[in-house]
């Protein structure tokens, strides 16, 4: 029951992410990237804790494993996009 | 499962759903990295506590204590950069922003930022060197 | 520095005396031998060290309240129904702590606590500048992050720092 709850919850962060991931207002595409990047950086937290739920609900702890590849890859991710977008015009 | 558990997963996703409503509703982007900053990871924490509390094993103690860690120290990390990278491509403020003590502190070219010395800031600085009497460690 | 490696003796011990070494029997064993050496203060005069381990529990204790503080802070501000409360400013915090691990754990703990996050450094390190959500009046949110974390983190980096 508060499994569903919570797998319930973090669906709908899901959804928000990635609508706030796919929207285009048409601005600078630098910015745009910018906005899309923060809102990756969210779901790959969101997936974190997906996969820790996910491990409590299948009893497999196991599977914190995955989450602690994905914490370490997010991080490398984002810095870089960051490097690469404020350098973007040299 | 524990009555403990559940409450601590149940806090976990409601901070990550909190996070995603910022992440949507937030209106500049400095704003949403606040909520990246500080919801996502809370969240997280707390589901790995509940994690913790639910196996009960050094095994999974240790690993979710790692991953806490990891993401304390790196959240605030990415968010500096993201934050620096959006000052530079010119991320606008909201309209409701009331200073911005950053404008023009940029090299438009280096991307250095300038030297400051504000005028509070040096006698405290100065304060540094001399040992202050209330001292915790001067007995 | 030898009453720590002294404290982590008197846990290993107490773990090995409890026939197991986990992460329980360690923490109860570092807490009782924090103890012992309170106790014992007279003959071994560890001052410092009580006093390192107090301001670092009490840095320790006053991140996590501002973490819980600002998130239900932030909760709020996001679940509102209109956006109008926030102040959001920029701000210049001068630094008074050197060096670059103090000014990184100092930079990380701001953004982690309430409505701030620190943004950039300027080139010269000693100007940090900080978005903050809820700053109606920059003198006192400067003050707060300078009284609150940096006077905190100040307390226990300088005797380190005089030691090494």
């Amino acid at each position: 029951m508060v499994l569903t709850l919570a797998f319930l919850l973090l669906a709908a962060a899901f959804g928000l992410a990635f609508i706030r991931m796919v929207r285009d207002p048409k601005r600078d595409h630098r910015l745009l990237t910018l906005d899309r990047v923060v809102a990756l950086d969210l779901m790959s937290t969101l997936s974190i804790g997906l996969i820790t739920l996910l491990a409590v609900a299948f009893n497999r702890p196991l599977m914190l494993d995955a989450a602690i590849v994905i914490a370490l890859l997010a991080f490398l991710s984002t810095v870089a996009f960051a490097r690469y977008l404020e350098k973007g015009k040299q | 499962m524990s009555l403990l558990s559940q409450v601590f997963l149940l806090i976990g996703a409601f901070f990550m759903f909190v996070a995603a409503v910022g992440i949507y509703r937030m209106p500049d982007l400095y704003m949403r990295l606040h909520t990246n900053t500080k919801s996502a990871t809370f969240g997280v924490s707390f589901i790995l506590l509940g994690a913790i509390v639910h196996f009960w094993d050094l095994a999974v103690t240790t690993r979710a204590i790692a991953i806490i860690l990891f993401l304390f120290v790196t959240a605030p990390i990415a968010a500096h950069m993201i934050g620096r990278a959006a000052y530079i491509v010119g991320a606008p403020l909201w309209p409701g922003t009331l200073s911005d003590a950053l404008k023009g502190m940029y090299d438009p070219t280096t991307h250095k930022l300038a030297e400051t010395l504000l005028p509070e800031a040096a006698p405290n600085a100065s304060d540094l060197t001399a040992p202050s009497a209330d001292h915790p460690f001067s007995h | 520095m030898k009453y720590f490696l002294l404290n982590i003796f008197l846990a290993v011990s107490w773990a090995i005396l409890e026939g197991a070494i986990n992460a329980p029997n360690l923490v109860v064993g570092f807490i009782l031998g924090y103890l012992v050496i309170l106790i014992s203060r007279r003959v071994l005069r560890p001052y410092r060290y009580l006093r390192l381990i107090r301001r670092v529990l009490s840095l320790v204790m006053f991140f996590l309240w501002s973490l819980i503080v600002s998130n239900l802070l932030l909760a709020y501000s996001v679940l509102a129904p209109h956006l109008n409360l926030m102040r959001p400013r920029i701000v210049a915090v001068p630094l008074d702590v050197k060096g670059d691990v103090p000014i990184t754990v100092l930079a990380n703990l701001i953004s982690l606590t309430p409505g701030s996050l620190s943004l950039d450094i300027s080139s010269d390190h000693r100007v940090l500048y900080v978005h903050v959500i809820y700053a109606e009046d920059e003198k006192a949110t400067v003050r707060n992050i300078k009284e609150g974390l940096e006077r905190r983190l100040r307390s226990f980096l300088l005797p380190s720092q005089e030691e090494a």
